[in-house]
């Protein structure tokens, strides 16, 4: 069976068939036999062409995370509409996100504003830490999608400016 | 039978959360004391919560509704029976309120004197008091501080200067100003910040030195007038005015410039009649080695781990014995320092997009260990990592017979650490370690700006780590169970679609 990875925004198929006392995965044009030693909790003990290898994997959602050789890994399992990397990716549109979880701690302009490249527009607080959301064209405010005190989500959208 | 020692106090209340929380009730346990943790909503789970002998719920998730606020602390110390609280950093420690609070309830502040914690916090004070008692000050303005005062005072100075609260400390409501553009702005945002960290808008002007190497002086005052220093911590390794990596000894330091500066920080100690634990930090110019007094911390340090590892000592628990008026046993000439040790602050952040807090859960967590090796955490498998709270997960520290040896033994603890679930700074940590700069020991504060912005993991995926991804899908839930809930409300996972697949076909 064919499972697929997003890592950086590059896809990678791994293709796995299970035979006596283990799998052959197939990676790109490499092809390898793998026997499992070991997994408890994540931690996994693999034998791949005969070479011992520890590593330690944990799901969520659709996030995979890997722990190999000292260095982390993190994938996403795309689903069918994997296109919300790319939307996300697409800044200088007039979509204004959180750079991180947060709560709205001012609001400092009202639809319907005139305003400038440059200029803060609200005011986000993380553990103790400020975050200035500026805007990124001149324009008209069209939309404002929180409030102060409001949480917000890593990646919500605060705020919507039209260019203009 | 070894004799019994009597405990200086039979129960302690911890009023903090995370690592710290964890590394005081450890030093309790070791002492016979009893320990009293209170939590946050947030934290009915965590690990300070589970770990401590007692634990009282005092409030909502919000930090002013818990673990600042001293009314609820003092009544579950008064409710729990305990004799004394230690604040750890942060939150109340270095609050004179909080210090005096807990007095007018009877009860013993492990910590300084509210009167010397006054005199310290205030940063404008304490310049005043450091520069009488001859301790070298950075040119800088501490008076009215209405907006056209600072603007002044900072044009007098020169740009660029550096905004920082005068109630403030830990990178809050700091802000470095390049321009007088730049000014009014800067002060806005840090006296917001410095309201909501300390309740206290007020702000002081300094002269930012660039391309300067931070160094502080370890303190311990008992209440007998001995006051000594435990060498100092070379702390330049920052990002946003906050520290990550600190070492001791300072490659910096030789034994007379480290004796000045001791002294230095004792008398400072002395000029308030401090007692407890407490810290100096300066700044070192690296081209003249001329210092100048930055602040002192009236409290236990994040990084105070290397000064136990250096000399042996246990600061937390002095701290206890000299609240509880013991005697320091030790004098100046009987320290020494053991090689060398070096802490990195595992966080919750992403350092290729200026180090923003990340949030998450810990879905897999396991410490390095081996010889000269520590690690004080206050996460678990399970943690969530919030919005409420610091983003620090553990610190890792290190002890070697000298620095290069101390530097290979924390790159080897840094790849051993597993921590997955959430982005952390551990391979940008790496990275600092091996920087050439880090390793002849001449990085100063500006060293993260100038050499490591931008950072960017590494992009490179083995297929090594593509198959471990794969196997797993069909080991960690079937062999453990442990991962099981998530796997089945899980629409991703293979398990849904395995049926059919039949065992043994292909081969």
């Amino acid at each position: 069976m064919r499972l697929s990875y997003l890592a950086n925004g590059h896809n990678h198929d791994v293709d796995l068939e299970k035979g006596e006392g283990g799998y052959r995965v197939t990676v790109g044009d490499s092809s390898q036999v793998v026997q499992v030693n070991s997994s408890t909790d994540g931690a996994l003990q693999l034998l791949i062409d005969g070479k011992m290898l520890k590593a330690h994997v944990a799901a969520e959602g659709k996030q995979r995370y890997v722990w190999l050789n000292g260095k982390s890994y993190s994938f996403e399992k795309p689903s069918g509409s994997a296109r919300r990397g790319a939307a996300a990716e697409a800044g200088g549109d007039g979509i204004l996100r959180a750079p991180m979880p947060g709560q709205v701690r001012q609001v400092l302009v009202n639809e319907g504003d005139q305003v400038e490249n440059g200029q803060t527009l609200l005011l986000l607080e993380a553990m103790k830490m400020e975050i200035r959301i500026q805007a990124n064209l001149d324009g008209k405010l069209m939309k404002l999608h929180v409030a102060e005190g409001q949480t917000v989500d890593k990646d919500a959208t605060l705020l919507e400016i039209e260019e203009g | 039978m070894p004799p019994e020692i009597q405990p200086p106090f039979s129960k302690i209340l911890i009023a903090n959360r995370g690592e710290i929380a964890v590394r005081l009730i450890r030093a309790c346990r070791e002492m016979g004391i009893v320990s009293v943790a209170v939590y946050s909503e947030a934290d009915a789970n965590a690990l300070h919560t589970r770990t401590a002998d007692e634990a009282v719920l005092i409030g909502a998730a919000e930090a002013s509704e818990s673990y600042l606020n001293i009314e609820r602390v003092v009544d579950a110390a008064k409710e729990s029976g305990a004799e004394a609280i230690h604040p750890g950093y942060g939150f109340l420690a270095e609050n004179p309120g909080s210090a005096q609070a807990v007095a007018d309830a009877s009860l013993t502040f492990i910590g300084p004197s509210p009167e010397a914690m006054r005199a310290m916090g205030d940063k404008a004070a304490a310049r005043t008091l450091m520069g009488k008692a001859g301790v070298p000050l950075v040119p800088g303005y501490q008076g009215e501080d209405d907006d056209e005062s600072l603007q002044k005072a900072a044009n007098d100075i020169g740009y660029p200067v550096l905004l920082k609260a005068a109630a403030g400390g830990g990178g809050k409501g700091m802000r470095v100003v390049e321009n007088p553009d730049e000014l009014e702005e800067a002060i806005g945002a840090a006296r917001r910040e410095a309201q909501n960290a300390f309740g206290d808008p007020r702000m002081i002007v300094e002269k930012y030195v660039t391309n300067a190497r931070h160094v502080e002086i370890q303190v311990l005052a008992d209440s007998h007038g001995n006051t000594l220093h435990l060498f100092e911590r070379e702390c330049s390794i920052q990002r946003r005015h906050q520290k990550i990596i600190e070492e001791t000894p300072s490659p910096l330091l030789d034994d007379e410039l480290r004796d000045v500066m001791g002294k230095a920080a004792v008398a400072a100690a002395e000029a308030v009649s401090y007692v407890n634990a407490g810290t100096v930090e300066f700044i070192v110019d690296p081209d003249t080695r001329q210092f100048y007094f930055l602040e002192m911390n009236t409290r236990l340090q994040v990084e105070h781990p290397i000064t136990e590892m250096l000399t042996g000592l246990d600061l937390v628990q002095w701290q206890i014995r000299i609240a509880a008026g013991e005697k320091l046993p030790l004098t100046q000439d009987e320290l020494s320092m053991r090689g060398h040790a070096i802490e990195c602050r595992l966080y919750a952040e992403d350092p290729a997009s200026g180090f923003l807090p990340a949030t998450g859960i810990i879905l897999a967590w396991q410490p390095p260990d081996g010889p000269g090796v520590r690690v004080d955490s206050g996460i678990s498998a399970g943690t969530e990592v919030g919005v409420y709270y610091d983003p620090l997960l553990a610190k890792i520290i290190v002890q070697a017979e000298d620095r290069p040896a101390a530097i290979q033994k924390m790159r080897t603890a840094l790849r051993d650490t597993v921590v997955l679930g959430l982005t952390t700074n551990r391979e940008f940590l790496l990275d600092v370690l091996v920087h050439e700069t880090f390793q002849k020991g001449t990085a100063t504060t500006a060293f993260i700006a100038q050499h490591m912005n931008p950072w960017l993991p590494d992009e490179y995926v083995p297929v090594e780590a593509l198959i471990a991804a794969a196997i797993s899908e069909f080991h960690s839930p079937s062999n453990t169970g442990a991962n099981l809930s998530t796997s089945e409300n899980d629409p991703y996972s293979p398990w849904k679609r395995l049926k059919g697949f039949r065992m043994g076909m292909g081969q």
